[in-house]
């Protein structure tokens, strides 16, 4: 079921965007001629096209370019142009595959801040990534698929299974430091550097003001956190 | 039926875009410009004794309208074979399904559109080449527009097989396995006539299964009676003891019986190209 109707329903598949990892438009139309044609496709009352073609181009930032013929356009362009088209009629349910391929940081963020619109407007945003920085960045929750089958779902935070930890650069410290502050976690030296792994949420200040009790100089600290990067090669078992 | 309509009228757009028409019309008027030469001299040239050239008259329009049938076999076949395996390989096909339209509506709609495109080509070429032939020489075939349309038919008959085919192999191969039966199908018609003449009757039943299988040759040989006047065959088959073994005389019209299996083999074979292509995987 999608949407309330069974998958395949055509009524439902008005309301759907779809923007595929590999595609390509009609090179012999222009931009604005692709969106009309996917109105007339989508069965868009005709007085609304050309308000909703120059609404696409503006969203994707293509404006000034959509009498321009698809088959001259880089294929970022392509992909701002498919990314338009995906989001014609404003849908309820979006699926992005890989909508940042081809695109440069620019084009990445651009794309990143529409699918935090289309989520603000109360649209569904099925985005397909290898980027995992980017479901950071944008996903409220994640699916973790390895070979068609789905190892993982859910929030971030629910997925980011290991605790925070903080990496410090420490002087000073009086000899048998690690036993009074043991309680704060599993502390180990690499370097010039300690690490302290597996420590509640929020006791970082707790923590260096600890340290200082004991005499010792807090010259750095770095919070850490898991990033979805480690979950999943946890997951895939690669760590 | 207006998703048809609109992959239809995209499918004779990008013909247009892509200087597809254009190509046709300048190769169409340079080959109806030189055959208007070729019938002028052919009837005023006086090498000729008017009898002579009341024979060789007929026969030079069914071998002009040979050629313009075989372009028009040519062109379905390529645009058949393009219509809808390239497009899947480019993946511009993935960008169109994805929207409310059913597979079939799509395939339907790019028939539709290559077929009026055969339509419009067909009718213009033999308009014009009735033109400049009746211009330039006088001579007026017996029913040239119900030779055009079995022409037109030819083409849309091998356009659906192309487009079957496409469905599940590479452009190049759809393309080619089209006009290879094409090649064939018309030389199974000539080996039926000489088997007819020369009474073979294996080759002629060969030659008659043939015709039902890929109905290009049956429709061409409609084509040639309704171009040739009954006068001219009357007088072919005296000269000629061997008369019937002649690949350009046809003897009779196209039988009702044929015609009506014609629109059954396009209906099926179109059918299976639906089913076929809404299988598929994209």
């Amino acid at each position: 079921m999608v949407l309330g109707a069974p998958a395949g329903d055509l009524q439902t598949r008005r309301q759907i965007g779809y923007l595929p990892e590999l595609f390509r438009f009609q090179s012999w139309l222009t931009a604005r001629e692709v969106l009309v044609l996917h109105c007339r496709l989508m069965r868009m009352p005709r007085p609304g096209w050309a308000a909703a073609a120059d609404e696409a181009l503006h969203v994707v930032g293509l404006d000034g370019r959509g009498d321009d013929k698809v088959g001259t356009f880089s294929k970022g362009m392509q992909q701002r142009l498919g990314l338009g088209v995906a989001l014609l009629g404003e849908p309820a349910l979006v699926v992005l595959d890989e909508p940042t391929s081809a695109l440069d940081p620019v084009g990445r963020h651009h794309v990143r801040v529409i699918i935090r619109e289309l989520r603000d407007r109360g649209a569904t945003v099925f985005l397909n990534t290898h980027l995992l920085e980017e479901a950071e960045h944008v996903c409220d929750r994640v699916t973790i698929l390895s070979k068609g089958r789905s190892l993982a779902t859910g929030t971030l935070a629910e997925l980011k299974v290991r605790r925070p930890s903080a990496r410090l650069r420490v002087t000073g410290l009086p000899g048998g430091w690690w036993r009074r502050l043991a309680s704060f976690g599993r502390w180990t030296e690499q370097g010039d550097w300690l690490l302290v792994e597996e420590m509640a949420a929020g006791r970082v200040p707790e923590l260096v003001a600890a340290i200082v009790a004991l005499g010792g100089r807090v010259e750095a600290v770095i919070p850490e956190q898991q990033s979805l990067e480690e979950s999943f090669l946890k997951l895939l078992g690669e760590t | 039926m207006s998703a048809v309509l609109t992959i239809a009228s995209l499918t004779m757009r990008e013909a247009v875009r892509r200087r597809l028409v254009a190509a046709f019309a300048v190769i169409s008027i340079v080959l109806v410009g030189a055959s208007g030469w070729a019938f002028y001299k052919l009837s005023h040239g006086g090498a000729f004794t008017s009898g002579e050239t009341n024979l060789a008259l007929p026969q030079a329009v069914v071998l002009f309208m040979f050629m313009f049938s075989f372009v028009v076999a040519l062109s379905a076949s390529a645009v058949g074979s393009l219509a809808v395996s390239s497009e899947i390989d480019s993946g511009v096909l993935q960008t169109v399904v994805a929207r409310p339209v059913r597979r079939s509506e799509v395939l339907l709609g790019k028939w539709l559109g290559l077929a009026g495109l055969l339509g419009a080509y067909t009718a213009i070429v033999s308009g014009l080449q009735v033109a400049v032939v009746y211009w330039t020489s006088g001579f007026v075939e017996p029913d040239p527009a119900a030779a055009a349309a079995l022409v037109f038919a030819e083409g849309v008959v091998l356009l659906t097989f192309v487009l079957l085919l496409s469905t599940r192999l590479s452009a190049l191969a759809a393309g080619v396995i089209g006009i290879a039966l094409f090649g064939l199908a018309w030389l199974a018609g000539v080996g039926g006539t000489l088997a007819t003449a020369f009474n073979i009757h294996a080759l002629h039943t060969a030659s008659e299964v043939s015709q039902y299988l890929l109905p290009t040759n049956g429709l061409w040989q409609g084509a040639i009676y309704y171009l040739e006047p009954s006068s001219f065959v009357t007088q072919q088959l005296a000269a000629s003891p061997v008369g019937q073994g002649d690949p350009f005389l046809a003897l009779a019209a196209p039988p009702w019986q044929y015609l009506a299996w014609t629109a059954v083999w396009l209906v099926l074979i179109l059918v299976l190209g639906l089913v076929s292509f809404d299988r598929r995987e994209l």
